[in-house]
């Protein structure tokens, strides 16, 4: 039953409002955490039964008619799921403690149940409006929750990442209106089987672009990532965490490439145009990630870095490349989440995002300090780390495929990520400790634990990173490597 | 086709006034006038439900969310907008119609469509049937919407 | 593709375009987001005409029917975030919303 990942935190979020009102605190949590629990089991135990003959299309019969609830199911659907519910529950763990400042735990549950619904949607969709509705269902839901502690700054960064985002979906819709207009359909199989028939050159051109710019939006790719750097910091930072590690992966990455790569087919010229995108996604907030003073603003500007790499990764296009971004994406989604998470930590003890006002924190946090490195060296890329091999993988399927220059920037880019995440190292967990933080105390019980156990994935799969990308990567990207035939011939209903 | 095309010209002109207007309110009017119009031309292009929606949904819902809006925020006339508006506005808007008309002249014929067949059923089967999923997708975007007013405009009992 | 799309893109191009210019050009929050309404309108003429000139006029209502309720949603959750920004800050001028630097 596939359509559990989207009907239960749904069904969840909807009583959520009425358990709420009978208790505030120990209920909501428990509710909301069982249910990412369930949908972690879910989709990590018995997904993997579910596709090991091939992806599996659900239609459901509702007494016995058949409905039109068309769900895929495939290795890479698979994988986006299981990100989800991973960086979701840690999120959620985190929030049991972390919300109580914020009041309205309940709401915001149900809130995080719909982003989270939303997303599983957008990634279970076999049809190109369904995944725009689905997108548009987790951004609501995201918009309310990064204003969600009502402050002038959360409500200012809100704002403007709506009115940027609507933009991005008006060119999105005319895209799909002009795919609809060519094709006549609007299901993935159908269109990239129209799409082979017809010769549709240019329009395809204007419709590539339109997705590029709408699905780049969402993803924070440089021209198009102003809105992040002001909503991520804004949020509350369980929010943050599924902000930079799901969403801008999911509505961003993943339906960009779903349908560049099954639905349109990987063109010489869009593999280009997605290498260059990502690389100066990759060096313009690396960049930029440098001269940073608040803590979760130079996470920011590294998750729009990290983007890139992904993006580059996928963008060549070869087997080997769409593996090292898959697996850099999951690493990421792990690793920022994580080190958004420990940013909170650090700034509920502390009351500052301020890098400059901090100092010596390790001391007094030595749990949230060991997290954090671990979470930064990953994404450093540095061995035994997850993030190590993942990019390790993109560098060597860039030489591969003849991109050497390429490979050079990447390779110098990750030296700068070492250094500004060494700069955030120091100024806030090494060094002096601070007189002002004399007194703080190591953060409370759930916080630590989701924070531990994100870190322990980390150095867990790159220990193990081989088992990892043969059961859990390499069907996603051999789904994408198969390109349009993945979805021609079995997704046909 | 005469009604329709005055009918759209109606719609662009009301909403570019609606943009224009200094005054909010009369915004908003003109705004709920331009959906009345872009309702009439649904229908008129058989298709009644949208145009039902349009018109009761847009032209009413939302307008009506508008005029709340514009009431609880009454210091709004207060905002000086930028003299400029009013030329650079219409300026670039008649050279965006022009470019506009010519490329759709000459894109006549040029992008290639596949001829779709016939439709079947009637619409509640096409919506109901055909993109159930869309309807969860309903379900889900009006959760949103509802648990995202109700949380941005909850009491706070802790100051934070 | 017939005449007709072409026709009605024309006008769903118009309206886009002349909301995208409201939402470089005006100051007033409200504003602002009656122009993203505007945007709204041209693309659910554009869905709509689409379906029309394909015969597929079915499909493109449940379409507009769908983006319309997204549409609802959006605004609820945009005007909350206007008055929240109002009682604030007491005004409702974008150039005043300049806490963050993007």
């Amino acid at each position: 039953m596939i359509i559990l990942f989207v009907a239960l935190p749904l069904v969840v979020a909807g009583i959520l409002p009425l358990v709420g009102k009978v208790s505030r605190r120990v209920v909501p949590d428990l509710l909301a955490n069982a249910a990412l629990l369930f949908l972690l089991v879910y989709a990590a135990v018995t997904g993997r039964h579910l596709i090991a003959g091939g992806p599996v299309l659900q239609q459901l019969s509702w007494f016995g008619e058949p409905v039109a609830i068309r769900l895929a199911l495939d290795g890479f659907s698979l994988f986006m799921l299981l990100a989800i519910a991973l960086v979701g529950l840690a999120a959620c763990l985190f929030s049991i403690d972390y919300m109580e400042q914020y009041g309205a735990k309940a709401n915001y549950y149900a809130l995080f149940l719909v982003m989270v619904a939303g997303m599983n949607g957008l990634v279970l969709a076999t049809d190109l409006f369904s995944v725009y509705l689905f997108m548009e269902v987790a951004a609501v839901a995201s918009y309310a929750l990064v204003a969600f502690g009502l402050g002038q700054d959360e409500l200012e960064a809100a704002f403007k990442y709506l009115m940027l985002s609507v933009v991005a979906t008006a060119f999105i819709l005319a895209s799909v209106a002009v795919i609809f207009g060519m094709t006549g359909s609007l299901e993935f199989a159908a269109v990239a089987k129209a799409l082979q028939e017809l010769n549709a050159g240019a329009a395809l051109g204007v419709a590539s672009a339109f997705f590029l710019m709408g699905f780049g939006l969402k993803a924070a790719l440089v021209p198009f990532h102003a809105w992040l750097p002001d909503a991520h910091p804004s949020a509350p930072a369980p929010i943050s965490a599924v902000l930079s590690g799901l969403l801008i992966k999911v509505s961003g990455i993943y339906a960009m490439t779903r349908i560049f790569l099954n639905v349109f087919g990987l063109t010489p010229a869009l593999s280009t145009v997605l290498m260059s995108l990502g690389t100066l996604s990759m060096v313009v907030a690396a960049f930029l990630a440098l001269g940073q003073k608040d803590i979760k603003r130079m996470l920011a500007y590294s998750s729009i870095s990290q983007v890139g790499y992904i993006v580059l990764g996928i963008g060549i296009g070869t087997p080997l490349g769409i593996a090292g971004g898959l697996f850099h994406l999951f690493n990421h989604a792990l690793a920022k989440g994580l080190l958004f998470l420990t940013s909170g930590s650090v700034q509920q003890a502390t009351g500052t995002r301020n890098l400059d006002e901090m100092g010596g924190l390790a001391k007094r946090m030595p749990v949230t300090a060991a997290t954090n490195l671990v979470g930064a060296l990953s994404i450093v890329g540095v061995p035994p780390l997850n993030g190590f091999w993942s990019k390790l993988v993109i560098i060597i399927a860039l030489i591969q495929a003849g991109h050497p220059v390429f490979a050079v920037i990447a390779v110098l880019t990750s030296v700068l990520t070492l250094w500004y995440f060494l700069l955030m190292q120091r100024k806030a967990f090494f060094g002096k400790l601070n007189e002002k933080w004399a007194a703080v105390k190591e953060a409370p019980f759930w916080m630590t634990a989701a924070t531990v156990l994100l870190a322990l994935l980390c150095v867990g799969i790159g220990i193990l990173f081989s088992s990892t990308v043969t059961t859990w990567i390499q069907p996603a990207a051999d789904v994408l490597a198969d390109g349009v035939h993945a979805v021609i011939g079995s997704w046909g209903f | 086709m005469i009604v329709q095309t005055a009918l759209l010209i109606g719609l662009v002109l009301f909403s570019v006034l609606a943009i224009l207007l200094r005054d909010l309110l009369k915004s908003a009017i003109s705004l709920a006038a331009a959906s009345l119009l872009l309702g009439i031309i649904f229908f008129r292009m058989n298709a009644p439900y949208a145009g039902v929606f349009e018109i009761s949904v847009v032209a009413g819902l939302i307008t009506v969310l508008f005029i709340l809006t514009i009431a609880l925020t009454k210091a709004g006339d207060e905002v000086r907008e930028s003299r400029a508006v009013n030329w650079v506005f219409p300026l670039f808007f008649i050279a965006f119609i022009i470019i506009d008309a010519l490329v759709m002249k000459g894109l006549l014929r040029k992008i290639p469509a596949l001829a779709s067949g016939a439709e079947t059923g009637t619409f509640g089967d096409v919506l109901w049937k055909g993109r159930t999923f869309d309807l969860v997708g309903q379900i889900a975007v009006i959760l949103a919407g509802v648990f995202a007013v109700l949380a941005l405009f909850r009491k706070r009992d802790k100051h934070d | 593709m017939t005449n007709t799309w072409y026709f009605y893109l024309f006008f769903a191009a118009a309206l886009v375009f002349a909301g995208i210019l409201g939402l470089l050009l005006r100051r007033n929050l409200i504003k602002l987001f009656i122009a993203i309404e505007v945007i709204a309108k041209g693309i659910s003429l554009l869905l709509l005409g689409t379906g029309f000139a394909k015969d597929n006029i079915l499909v493109a209502q449940t379409l507009v029917v769908t983006f319309i309720v997204v549409e609802v949603s959006l605004v609820a959750t945009a005007l909350a975030l206007i008055i929240n920004i109002y009682r604030q800050t007491k005004s409702l001028d974008v150039r005043k919303l300049t806490r963050l630097k993007g």
